[in-house]
């Protein structure tokens, strides 16, 4: 009894923090709207621009369903009266707790106060949708009803759900029948097939060859987006994933490949003018020069010292770039405008010939990345992730082993960075700020270290995704930190884990059974 | 065959090392004994060139190991069994043997190397699409066992190959360690369990705060008072 109380009373309160933080931000009125257009509600009603008010209760009533289905535990099955019970504190706590601010906020803001000084979002247009266009005590009293229902209703579907199949012991079989589907028998002979498999390939490189030239230029420098990443996902992938090292600052790497192509092509500030293709092989050079004076002081630093270093090497990269120091040089903070461009039979690049380009070094950086995972570099990377110490102690050459990933990686930084310059025809400081890094490591931990196709997924979750997320616009980062949580929490061994990190699991799970229970099955 | 002199290492600025000198001939085995903090592991890492000494030698077959780097010290025959059985834990059975015979080029010395080891660990045999951190302890400790004799070792050391196990399994360890040694491969052993070294071993050196405190054939060890006091209780 008094327990249900309490987990009534804490999930109530979560719901209240989450929802009037969402409210504060303004997103409450944007998650209405999808859910018009979800649902094909009209966006506003009339002339006086007002909101349609169902699509906001649906949201409320959907945020205290959730919160009723939340009070039930996982797994458990509690009596019909603490469902209730359950159900009806989580929603009359929450429903309170955003009422009152509702209220609070509405009576402050009939009397005049305006809220946009401290909370940009919370203009006259959003407060009165969210007071539905009545009176605060009102509007209030809404919220508490629609919470408190809507989470009894919720409690109640899950106890009923729970009661009539079984259902969560159902869903985990579903999900572990699903999560092996590429393990099972059918699978593996029919993807062995060669026949099967030349014919997956030509319709692949078929597909890959036409889908440029029909979905246009806007989802063109969308998906080149997404290639450009891949190709920073597979060099940082080689350092981080495959060899263990945790550099921060991969974005440097990105920006002197950028830099050096701009620099060596556009007529301002230089004027060089050199040839394009040799222009990317220098790019790629100078990056892997870079690689290398960054590398041969830093790698004898471990895990947390070397990331450290390495965040601030991005940083002074990037700030060296802009400074007034360097300004003759690399034009500062203006950036270089009129980078070179591809001629390609007589005319310029286009965005088809970008994106042609793009998916053939995608495809060429796959490969390489596969090999070298198959290698005996790989293994000796491997060897290195897994423990340094042991790896020198069988015969690897540690350093020499770092270096070389490091290397290999602000390769392929240096070259994507030369093809970003290219396309974009510009190239600026602000281009290669810490984010890019951040975005860079997501991909590889997202998609599952160093797993070659968890680096695809990985780079089409974190820069496809936002895109598709356009509706979401000011949001998009609240959503995606929801999104990196919910994932962390479900899935820790990434998108598409590696062979090895898949079975890391099951051992750190054996290893941390008691030392006596081993003994006794050796 | 090996002849370490006046070796002095540092941590930082704790003197790790003081003054160790010890020697080791063709075929014996040789344990290095004392409590913790003693400097066994110290002088194992240095030897393998894990660890760089302040002053000092290592010398092997008229080399001084102390300017060669650990894959070189590898590839002439020394490898070092590491401590709490430090094995690749997501990497298979079969991986973590491959990997032990990095620095040999030649595949099927390789395969004919794991055949070898599979017949002296039947175990590792049965288990070796196995994850390595899904292995006992025992298991462990084979392998990493298994994994130094995949590099052809002339000279093995080995760290605490004792720790955390059973009785039974740590004579079982013991009993192998002997049979390698009558292969031909000399070991250097470094034990917290004074016992159990002291009872294969044919020469040993009891150190003491980075330094050797007493040194003798095993078995008068064995009889010593002192020792007898200290590290084999009473």
């Amino acid at each position: 009894m008094i327990t249900s109380i309490k987990d009534g009373l804490r999930t109530g309160l979560t719901t209240a923090i989450i929802f009037t933080f969402l409210i504060l931000i303004g997103f409450t009125s944007v998650a209405a709207n999808i859910i018009g257009d979800v649902l094909g509600n009209p966006e506003a009603l009339n002339d006086e621009s007002q909101l349609p008010v169902e699509n906001l209760l649906i949201l409320i009533g959907l945020a205290g369903f959730i919160t009723g289905l939340v009070t039930i535990r996982k797994g458990s099955s509690p009596p019909w009266i603490d469902v209730l019970l359950r159900g009806l504190t989580g929603g009359i706590l929450a429903g309170l707790i955003v009422g009152i601010v509702i209220y609070i906020v509405g009576s402050f803001h009939m009397e005049g106060v305006d809220f946009r000084a401290y909370l940009p979002n919370l203009g006259t247009a959003q407060l009165g949708y969210l007071l539905f266009y009545s009176t605060p005590l009102a509007a209030s009293t809404t919220y508490l009803l629609y919470f408190t229902v809507f989470s009894l209703v919720g409690a109640l579907v899950r106890k009923t759900l729970t009661m009539l199949t079984g259902l969560s012991t159902q869903l985990k079989n579903l999900k572990s029948r699903v999560s092996n589907w590429s393990d099972t028998k059918v699978f593996k002979s029919f993807a062995s097939n060669q026949l099967f498999q030349a014919g997956l390939i030509i319709l692949v490189g078929v597909g890959l060859y036409f889908l440029p030239l029909v979905w246009g230029s806007y989802w063109n420098y969308i998906m080149g987006t997404v290639a450009i990443y891949i190709l920073l996902g597979l060099g940082l992938n080689i350092i981080v994933g495959f060899s263990g090292q945790l550099v921060l600052g991969y974005v440097a790497f990105f920006a002197t490949g950028a830099y050096t192509f701009a620099l060596l092509t556009a007529p301002e500030p230089h004027a060089v003018g050199l040839n394009l293709w040799v222009a990317v092989g220098l790019s790629t050079l100078v990056s892997i020069l870079t690689g290398l004076l960054l590398g041969l002081p830093i790698l004898r630093l471990r895990g947390d010292y070397l990331a450290i270093v390495t965040l601030g090497f991005g940083e002074i990269v990037r700030i060296l770039i802009r400074s007034d120091l360097l300004t003759p040089l690399t034009n500062g903070p203006k950036g270089v405008t009129n980078v070179g461009q591809p001629i390609w039979r007589g005319h310029i690049f286009t965005d088809i010939n970008y994106m042609h380009l793009l998916m053939l070094l995608v495809l060429a950086g796959l490969f390489i990345a596969k090999r070298l995972k198959d290698s005996r570099t790989g293994r000796a990377w491997i060897a290195i992730r897994e423990d340094q110490t042991v790896a020198q102690a069988t015969g690897v050459d540690t350093y020499k082993y770092k270096i070389l990933a490091l290397l290999l990686g602000a390769a392929f930084a240096g070259l994507s960075g030369a093809l970003f310059a290219s396309r974009n025809q510009f190239t600026g400081p602000e281009d290669f700020t810490l984010m890019v890094s951040v975005n860079v490591l997501c991909i590889v931990i997202i998609g599952g270290m160093g797993s070659l196709p968890g680096i695809v997924l990985g780079a089409f979750v974190l820069k496809g995704l936002p895109e598709l997320l356009r509706e979401l616009a000011d949001y998009r980062l609240l959503a995606f930190g929801a999104l990196l949580v919910v994932m962390m929490i479900v899935r820790p061994e990434g998108l598409w884990p590696g062979q090895n990190n898949k079975k890391g699991k099951m051992a750190a799970f054996t290893n941390s059974l008691g030392e006596d229970n081993l003994e006794e099955r050796a | 065959m090996l002849e370490v002199k006046n070796l002095k290492v540092f941590y930082g600025a704790i003197n790790a090392l003081k003054d160790i000198s010890f020697n080791l001939d063709e075929g014996e085995i040789v344990a290095l004994i004392g409590a913790n903090g003693a400097g066994k592991s110290t002088t194992l890492n240095t030897i393998s060139g894990i660890i760089r000494p302040v002053s000092g030698k290592i010398k092997y077959k008229d080399q001084d190991l102390t300017k060669i780097s650990p894959p070189q010290i590898v590839q002439m025959g020394i490898v070092q069994v590491p401590e709490g059985r430090k094995i690749f834990t997501r990497m298979t059975v079969y991986e973590n043997l491959e990997m032990g015979a990095y620095t040999i080029h030649d595949k099927t010395r390789v395969k004919n190397n794991i055949d070898k080891v599979f017949s002296i660990f039947p175990r590792l045999e049965e288990r070796q699409r196995q994850m390595g951190g899904t292995l006992s302890g025992g298991e462990q400790q084979m392998l990493a066992i298994g994994r130094a004799l995949m590099a052809d070792p002339l000279l093995l050391l080995m760290d605490e190959p004792s720790m955390g196990l059973a009785p039974l399994l740590v004579e079982q360890i013991f009993e192998v360690i002997q049979n390698i040694n009558q292969q031909g491969v000399s070991i250097l052993l470094v034990e917290q369990n004074a016992n159990m070294a002291l009872s294969i071993a044919d020469r040993a050196y009891v150190l003491e705060t980075g330094q050797v405190a007493l040194s003798g054939d095993a078995e008068e060890l064995l009889k010593n008072p002192i020792v007898k006091e200290s590290y084999l209780g009473g």
